[in-house]
């Protein structure tokens, strides 16, 4: 890109810029204070009892190892809620074993000496520990708390999974469009992030050992010393009035935090998977009933996947979002997959009985995963379908996405279907999968039907002759509480039903994946040319 | 003065005892210097006194009250304590180690200072350079210096020094005795200093207490126990000097 271009692609995201760093900052802030208050005191017990000293590192150590994404992910089956809540509590669990062990291995390393002197000339407890044991175990307590705090920033970003804001939107954002420039801008400004927060925690550090700077002059000492303590405070002042000033009523960008309606007019929540074609299918929702209704839309886009978007609809936290048949049968209600059978009225039942959600009328193309072969080879071998490849399976490369080398209704159920493995399966990004594919550093994949990138790369989709894979038909499931309150809304989604075949939402995917368009554009260009939309 | 009355002292349930049935009287103004090897009892013995380490039994007064019916931290804070091992507090300047007890007693600002510049000037070090310096900017024989300042800073009538120049080279060693001689005649305390070093103890002390295996084997002035030993151990206690002076002698 160049100078130009770069500039006017930030300088567009600006406001939005604004607004996920003052989240991102709350977020970080709000966790890392707490984890001080929690973690210190932890420690401080710890160091104490000694029986407890074992069993609390322990604790919080095992909290350590549990992966980002899983963490966020049982929070938001305790707590019930996505968004703010969980993504706090998780980086609070994640930041108490470096502040507590830090002051745990702070406190026993303050000599015998001092402690010695401390207990003869007459401290009480509380005394010995504050004048004594924190003041020298300090410097190390506040390495404790700088490891926590730059972990926290880069974790954080990962809260956008569950729909609690900050610069992970732009990541995740930029991940699901395969866009490297919206990855960046949440990425460059969440290390610079970590480096500014770091040396705030420094410069505090700096500002209560009287010994750094007794060499400067009285008045300099004062005013520097004023500053680099508050350094901290006045970052966390930066990010709340980034904050505030970024979400008021009238802004692009509605901010995670705000919660209850802000008008006289109620309100819908839409949410979206982590991938182009949701944030599409999002789009079409969300302008439509823009367009035809009274109610104001809130777009919760790009959750971390199946299970997060299910349990935030049936825990109410948002109303409507595009499923797949075949996802609700086999991922959501665990069924086996079962051919010869309508797949969507098993899954209307069973949700209407199970979570009081409704399937609305589905779109009309069939995401199913589709066994991929470059154009090229399948000319040269004549492959037309998927039992073509028996013969040569064990001579070709696959690279499938990690969740369909697992899934029941992938890899796993196609060699039982088709009796045959391949030669050699990795594990491979979605986003890359394709380009490995193109550029002949696999022979297979599993690409998703409607993928644009098929048509793009030249790719071949392998016929399923022996009707292996369920279907994966597309429609928007939601509350029925809502649609009790809201019975308008089934008239107006209906309106997309079957408007889209494989081909066309192809092309749809294609213009944002390929073409760097944004979902909304696309959508709206779509609903007018259908007229849909004014 | 300070009474100890059949003190006994026994770390594991009374099989063994560190400090046995111990009585010793120490005068007003007095310093009494408990001497014996490592393992004794008379470090043991000296933290009894502000009940760093409870008694088994007996009966320990400090100035004719009973320091079991005392609150330890406030009888910690009326006694002068001189540790071996120093003990400066290392993130406090030199001022804010020799004011911490008036601190913990409430002293107002200015009279903590007056006070502390007051102990730094009493330990023959200038003000000026060494009230804002940090402990590990001054010499081993400085840093003790201001132990004792510390421990002298709240003007208590008693003071206990364990083994306090232990550490030190013995040319410093020499001079920080001198200096502790000439200040207990101008401050007139009541001192209990524990050494293993029989130099010190007849330089310091003016009546000595040896210690064997927890018992208390003559208490004297060093002429008393020189020239009227009690016991066997104290006899060739006061004579050792003298052989390694000869076995000295004969090696040159």
């Amino acid at each position: 890109m160049a100078a130009g271009v770069v500039i006017d692609f930030v300088f567009e995201r600006l406001p939005e810029l604004w607004l996920r760093t003052g989240e991102h900052l709350m977020l970080t802030g709000v966790s890392t204070g707490a984890a001080i208050i929690l973690g210190v005191s932890l420690g401080i017990l710890a160091s104490r009892v000694a029986r407890l000293r074992g069993p609390l590192l322990g604790a919080t150590g095992i909290l350590q190892t549990i992966p980002s994404l899983a963490m966020l992910a049982i929070l938001l089956a305790v707590t019930g809620k996505i968004g703010v809540l969980p993504a706090i509590i998780a980086l609070i669990l994640y930041s108490l074993l470096p502040i507590m062990r830090n002051t745990v291995t702070g406190i026993q390393g303050v000599s015998s000496a001092s402690l010695e002197a401390a207990l003869g000339i007459g401290m009480t407890n509380r005394q010995q520990l504050w004048m004594i044991k924190i003041p020298l175990a300090l410097p190390v307590i506040v390495a404790g708390i700088r490891t926590a705090a730059v972990t926290g920033v880069g974790i954080a970003t990962l809260s956008a999974f569950i729909g609690a804001g900050g610069l992970g939107q732009f990541i995740n954002r930029g991940l699901a469009l395969a866009n490297n420039n919206l990855v960046l801008l949440g990425a460059i400004p969440a290390a610079l992030l970590a480096l500014i927060v770091d040396f705030s925690i420094a410069s505090m550090l700096w500002s209560v050992q009287p010994r750094k700077h007794r060499n400067l002059s009285p008045h300099l000492r004062a005013v520097l010393r004023g500053l680099a303590f508050s350094l901290p405070f006045l970052i966390g002042i930066g990010g709340a009035i980034a904050y505030v000033s970024g979400s008021g009523p009238g802004h692009v960008s509605e901010s995670v935090f705000s919660t209850g309606d802000r008008g006289p007019k109620s309100r819908v929540v839409i949410a979206s998977k982590n991938f182009t074609e949701q944030f599409i299918l999002g789009e079409l929702m969300a302008q439509l009933i823009e367009e035809n209704t009274e109610l104001a839309v809130l777009r919760r886009f790009n959750l971390g996947g199946t299970m997060i978007c299910h349990g935030a609809l049936v825990n109410g936290e948002i109303d409507i979002y595009a499923e797949y048949t075949g996802t609700g049968l086999t991922a959501v209600l665990k069924k086996p997959v079962l051919s010869n059978l309508d797949t969507l009225s098993v899954v209307a039942r069973e949700y209407r009985d199970l979570f009081d959600v409704e399937w609305l009328k589905p779109f009309g193309f069939n995401n199913t995963y589709a066994i991929t072969v470059g154009q090229g080879d399948a000319r040269v071998h004549g492959w037309e379908k998927i039992s073509d490849l028996t013969a040569v399976a064990s001579n070709l490369r696959a690279g499938f996405t990690s969740e369909f080398a697992e899934r029941s209704d992938g890899y796993p159920g196609l060699v039982k279907a088709y009796g045959f493995h391949f030669g050699k399966v990795t594990d491979l990004d979605p986003t890359l999968m394709y380009e490995a594919l193109a550029r002949k550093e696999v022979d297979v994949v599993c690409a998703f039907a409607t993928d644009g990138r098929i048509a793009a790369y030249q790719l071949k989709p392998l016929l399923d002759d022996l009707r292996f894979f369920p279907p994966y038909h597309a429609a928007p499931v939601i509350r029925r509480q809502v649609l009790r309150a809201h019975p308008e809304i089934r008239q107006v989604l209906d309106q997309l039903s079957g408007l889209l075949d494989d081909i066309t939402m192809q092309r749809l995917n294609y213009e944002v994946d390929g073409k760097k368009r944004t979902p909304q554009e696309v959508a709206r260009e779509f609903l007018k040319s259908n007229n849909l939309l004014k | 003065m300070i009474r100890l009355k059949e003190v006994s002292k026994s770390f594991d349930g009374g099989r063994s005892y560190a400090v046995k049935e111990l009585s010793l009287d120490v005068y007003e103004g007095e310093t009494m210097v408990l001497l014996g090897s490592s393992g004794c009892g008379k470090t043991t013995t000296l933290k009894m006194i502000n009940r760093l380490i409870e008694p088994t039994g007996g009966l320990i007064e400090v100035g004719r009250q009973d320091v079991a019916s005392q609150d330890p931290v406030f009888l910690r804070r009326s006694i002068g304590y001189v540790f071996q091992e120093i003990g400066l507090f290392p993130h406090m300047t030199i001022e804010q180690n020799i004011g911490i007890v008036p601190k913990l007693l409430g002293w107002d600002k200015d009279r903590c200072r007056a006070r502390t510049l007051e102990m730094i000037e009493l330990m023959d070090l200038d003000p000026h350079a060494f009230a804002a310096r940090y402990p590990d900017e001054l010499s081993g024989g400085q840093q003790q210096r201001v132990g004792v300042a510390r421990a002298l800073a709240s003007d208590p009538d008693y003071l206990l020094m364990d083994e306090p120049f232990g550490a030190l080279d013995a040319l410093t060693r020499d001079t920080l005795q001198q200096e502790l001689l000439s200040l207990k005649k101008r401050l007139k305390k009541t001192i209990i200093f524990v050494t293993h070093d029989i130099f010190e103890a007849v330089i310091l002390g003016d009546r000595i207490a040896v210690l064997h295996e927890g018992n208390l084997e003559q208490v004297g002035t060093k002429e008393e126990v020189y020239d009227r030993p009690a016991s066997r151990f104290v006899a060739e206690l006061f004579s050792k000097p003298f052989k390694q002076l000869a076995a000295f002698k004969e090696m040159l």
